[in-house]
């Protein structure tokens, strides 16, 4: 039936993960941050541009992130974002889980391996 | 999400926009550094980036709270699923329009009688001024001269002080015969302070109505001036004579405009001081310190309170007090607020109107309660049917919440059409209403139209409901495990939520018993106040009205066309005996009351003096109305204004002031007539002249021929042999013999006299609809009831079957019905029994039978209790019909 809330959580929130990690490393705008995504995953994560303001927009809904308007490096005016406290302990607190996650999916997969053979 | 961003959702999208832009920019100027030409960089940005639109779209639905496309969506799916059943829409809508309308007819009477505004200016700043004397109870009339006394002295308080006096007056245009109408002397400022404006010609300056004569001017009321002038624009400066004077008409009231009660339909305005003149009152009357019959009101100046306002009052009574030791020995003066529904009677007295709005707007809920349990029934039933939809529904992904919303709408739908056809239905109702025939002898402005109140209420009704009976369902749903639903076949959500329909059924079963019982204590009280001994006999009085100062009669000429008339009268074949009065019974014209001081009785310490109704009678008024004299004598001719100033009292009175002792010879004084000691020379039995229910009050006669400067307005009231109403037509033309112009009121034979407002009428208008609501209740209980149990029948279908299989016979099927039917219709009476027997308390006022009545405790439950077990009888009937095989092969 209906998919479990966690689990849905969990894909809604992978590319909140990923964006929040990148502020990490400091505030930025978007533009900055898909390719920051882009390039730190080797090009595997081709994240839909597009797709990246929505997902900031929801990030900033619930206090993860804060915004205001700067000029970027280029000397355009772009809108800066920034990690928030409560964002800091979400994405930690996510990181967690998704590693909990990988592990055990990891042990699965390597199980019915095992089976398979 | 929150709302601060809902609102701000225009501004948010237009900085998403610049975002946007700066982001294309951005990626713009990274693909010109790597060397693509500038179309190429736009075109590979937008590529990249997205439709920038579709992005802002989406951004803005997250700020959205509900979806409009999803609303609409729900509203067309909801439109098909009830077409779909055309049959259960049609019954849900129209118990809904039952319910709502019986809320819209009721809502509107009250708020014609109660709420509805006076179209003044400023209603909440104009306060009523109340009198009293040594601590009596408050009264709304003061004198002229206090009038100008009390308005000279709260000039802090008042930017205006102003009043108005009613009076009943022969209007008649170039010898025509009168008509009668209800006019009301009013002081010259008296439309400037209530901020109204006339509709054609003018109204009184503040200068006018103060010297007596000066200005014969009138106003009429719109709805008089449409009747009686036919809308006439060139009425202004028209000559009319009223009784006997000539006036001239200098304006037209606004149609909003209906005076300052609003029940009584004042037909005429004319400044105060032509009180004089008109109706012949002398000049030193008029000004008397005590003659008291100017209502009075102020207006608060701004910024200035209640209190403040009585605190001067205060003030001035105590300066009239000093001013005049005798007239305003211990008087009081205070303001009470503005009470559109108030009638007649002291101004702390409880407002009855209030009580009566309260308690039909409680049973036109409970009836609305009922109806929305039965369409909550039908929609759980509903529900059941549907349960599969749902749950593929949501098993494609559907939201509950989208669900429940679905439901909700359905739901509010139905209360939609139901509030549309409600309100139609309710203007039916208030059209009847308004149509009652009063049988009033003032014109009472009784029309109930409808306003936005009116619409607003019942819009608001149809929303209770509707979120009503789709709560019930939609929670069920909400709470209902969709899993277990699947796996069992779809009998889940209304399967297990018997108890809870039940528990539903039951509290419409208490509702209709409390709605039954109520109707059946106003019906018993109906009944018995019109079998009631009134102390006269009402059958075969034929009583009219009649006032010859219309045609311009002073006084002593009244007196002598009186003395002349009566015993021409009594020659009219057919006609028992004749008499005349100031008032007849339940009457609301001069059913006067007077202080009286009784020689040898003194009040208890700090108590005002008592005032007792009286009447003014010719002789032959107690052979008229049968009542018997049981002590002393009747008045005879003998009793004029020459001879000694005489009473009769009733018996209650006698009993009350001359325990033990002969009241005959005894003495007692009005105070509208200081001078003449009044002696007792006999005791009738106690009639009622005010009132149908409570205990009886004291009352006193005194002849016409003492008192003929008192009033030329008469009843006279006439025993036949016949039917009265059939002597009407020949009473008429005997009078107009001797008199060929005056008018003939009122016409009416004594027994639909009592029909009054002071009378029966209310208690009919209260038994007619408190019956018409409790059969209502009674109807939609019985459905309740018949749909439940069928309902039950319909899903023990295979439990039957087996037991039937095993050897069960058709009345243990029976009764296995019937104990759940009894459960129900038992628990719903217990319950409705109690509720009733508080209800019954409350209304102790309103009833004359006890408020435990056992004719109606007793009779009204068991008949309920037979209609409801004749309900139960049809599913029943049809369980036991199930053919055992057939049950078991279904499932």
């Amino acid at each position: 039936m209906v998919r479990s809330n966690k689990e849905q959580e969990l894909l809604l929130g992978t590319l909140d993960m990923l964006i929040l990690q990148t502020l990490v490393m400091g505030p930025a705008h978007g533009h900055t941050i898909a390719h920051i995504i882009e390039h730190t995953s080797d090009q595997v994560l081709q994240i839909e541009q597009g797709s990246l303001y929505p997902a900031l927009h929801r990030l900033e809904d619930r206090g993860w992130v804060s915004s205001c308007w700067g000029a970027s490096e280029n000397n355009r005016r772009a809108r800066f974002y920034r990690l928030t406290a409560a964002g800091r302990k979400h994405l930690h607190q996510q990181t967690h889980r998704w590693r909990t996650m990988v592990h055990a999916i990891g042990s699965v997969l390597s199980k019915a391996g095992e089976v398979s053979r | 999400m929150s709302l601060r961003r809902f609102f701000r959702r225009r501004q948010w999208d237009e900085e998403r926009a610049r975002e946007l832009e700066a982001h294309l920019a951005h990626e713009i100027d990274d693909n010109l550094a790597r060397g693509l030409s500038p179309q190429e960089a736009r075109r590979q940005a937008y590529l990249k980036l997205g439709n920038p639109t579709a992005i802002r779209e989406e951004i803005w639905k997250m700020n959205s709270l509900v979806s409009i496309e999803d609303l609409g969506r729900d509203i067309r799916y909801a439109f098909r699923q009830l077409l779909h059943s055309p049959g259960f829409a049609a019954i849900a809508i129209v118990t809904l329009a039952l319910g709502i309308g019986i809320n819209t007819a009721i809502f509107s009477m009250v708020n014609g009688l109660v709420l509805s505004s006076l179209h003044i200016q400023d209603e909440s700043r104009v306060l009523e001024i109340g009198f009293r004397q040594q601590g009596a109870p408050w009264q709304p009339t003061l004198s002229v001269p206090e009038y100008q006394q009390l308005s000279a002295q709260t000039t802090n308080v008042f930017s205006s002080v102003f009043g108005d006096q009613y009076g009943l007056d022969g209007l008649s245009m170039e010898g025509s015969r009168p008509d009668r109408v209800f006019t009301d002397y009013v002081t010259g400022n008296f439309f400037q302070s209530l901020g109204v404006h006339p509709m054609l010609g003018r109204f009184f300056h503040p200068s006018e109505g103060v010297t007596p004569g000066a200005d014969p001017y009138m106003v009429l009321s719109y709805a008089y001036w449409k009747q009686h002038f036919a809308a006439d624009p060139s009425i202004v400066g028209r000559h009319i004579d009223l009784d006997g004077q000539p006036i001239t008409v200098i304006g037209v009231a606004p149609p909003s405009y209906r005076g300052l009660s609003s029940i009584l339909e004042v037909q005429a305005y004319l400044p105060m001081a032509m009180n004089v003149t008109v109706e012949n009152t002398p000049v030193a009357d008029y000004n008397k310190q005590a003659n008291r019959g100017l209502r009075l009101y102020g207006r608060l100046l701004p910024g200035v309170t209640a209190r403040q306002a009585d605190a001067a009052l205060a003030l001035a009574a105590r300066s009239l007090a000093a001013a005049h030791p005798s007239e305003e020995r211990g008087a009081d003066l205070r303001v009470f607020s503005l009470a559109a529904g108030r009638l007649t009677g002291g101004l702390d007295q409880n407002n009855s109107f209030e009580t009566v709005s309260a308690i039909f707007l409680s049973l036109a809920a409970l009836v609305l309660l009922l109806a929305c349990v039965n369409v909550a029934n039908l929609l759980l039933v509903r529900a059941t049917v549907r349960e599969r939809e749902m749950v593929i529904r949501s098993a494609l992904g559907a939201q509950r919440f989208r669900l429940i919303r679905q439901m909700l709408t359905e739901s509010l739908l139905l209360a939609l059409f139901g509030g549309i056809g409600g309100v139609s239905l309710g203007l039916a109702g208030s059209y009847l209403l308004s149509n009652i025939n009063l049988q009033s002898d003032l014109p009472l402005n009784f029309d109930f139209g409808f306003d936005w109140h009116v619409f607003v209420f019942s819009a608001l009704v149809a929303v209770v409901a509707g979120l009503f009976v789709g709560v019930v369902p939609a929670v069920r749903l909400a709470r209902a495990n969709l899993n277990l639903i699947l796996r069992e076949g779809g009998r889940g959500i209304a399967g297990r939520g018997h108890k809870f329909r039940d528990a539903l059924v039951t509290i419409q079963i208490g509702a209709a018993l409390l709605l039954l019982i109520i109707a059946g204590l106003f019906t018993r009280t109906l009944s018995q106040s019109e079998h009631a001994d009134l102390g006269y006999d009402p059958s075969h009085v034929l009583t009219l009205m009649i006032d010859p100062s219309e045609i311009g009669y002073n006084e002593a000429r009244s007196l002598e066309f009186y003395k002349d008339l009566l015993p021409r009268m009594r020659t009219v074949p057919g006609v028992v005996s004749a008499t005349a009065a100031e008032s007849i019974p339940m009457g609301m014209i001069d059913n006067a009351s007077d202080t009286v001081t009784i020689d040898g009785y003194a009040p208890p310490p700090g108590q005002a003096p008592p005032s007792i109704g009286y009447n003014l009678i010719t002789t032959e008024y107690f052979q008229t109305l049968r009542i018997p004299i049981v002590e002393g004598r009747d008045f005879t001719n003998a009793d004029n204004g020459n001879s000694l100033s005489v009473a009769i009292v009733s018996e209650a009175m006698a009993q009350k002031y001359w325990p033990h002792q002969d009241p005959i010879g005894r003495h007692f004084t009005m105070s509208q007539d200081p001078s003449h000691s009044l002696q007792i020379v006999g005791v009738a039995a106690n009639a009622r002249y005010g009132t149908i229910a409570g205990a009886i009050p004291d009352y006193f006669y005194v002849p016409f021929l003492q008192h003929s400067q008192l009033n030329t307005l008469l009843a006279l009231e006439f025993r036949t042999l016949g039917d009265p109403a059939s002597m009407a037509p020949e009473i008429e033309r005997a009078i107009h013999s001797i008199t060929p112009g005056l008018p003939v009121f009122e016409i009416k034979t004594l027994h639909q006299a009592l029909y009054s407002p002071n009378g029966l009428l209310l208690f009919q208008v209260v038994a007619s609809l408190a019956g018409v609501m409790g059969m209502l209740g009674l109807v939609l209980a019985i459905v309740g009831v018949y749909g439940v149990l069928s309902y039950v029948v319909s899903q023990k279908t295979s439990e039957i079957g087996v037991r039937m299989a095993l050897g069960a016979q058709r009345s243990d099927i029976l009764a296995m019905v019937y104990r759940q039917g009894l459960w129900i219709v038992g628990i719903g009476l217990v319950i409705g029994l109690a509720a009733s027997y508080g209800a019954a308390h409350l209304l102790r006022s309103m009833i004359t039978v006890s408020a435990a009545d056992p004719a109606t405790f007793i009779s009204v439950p068991a008949l309920l209790a037979v209609i409801a077990l004749l309900a139960c009888y049809v599913p029943a009937r049809r369980a036991t019909r199930t053919e055992p095989m057939e049950a078991l092969r279904t499932q």
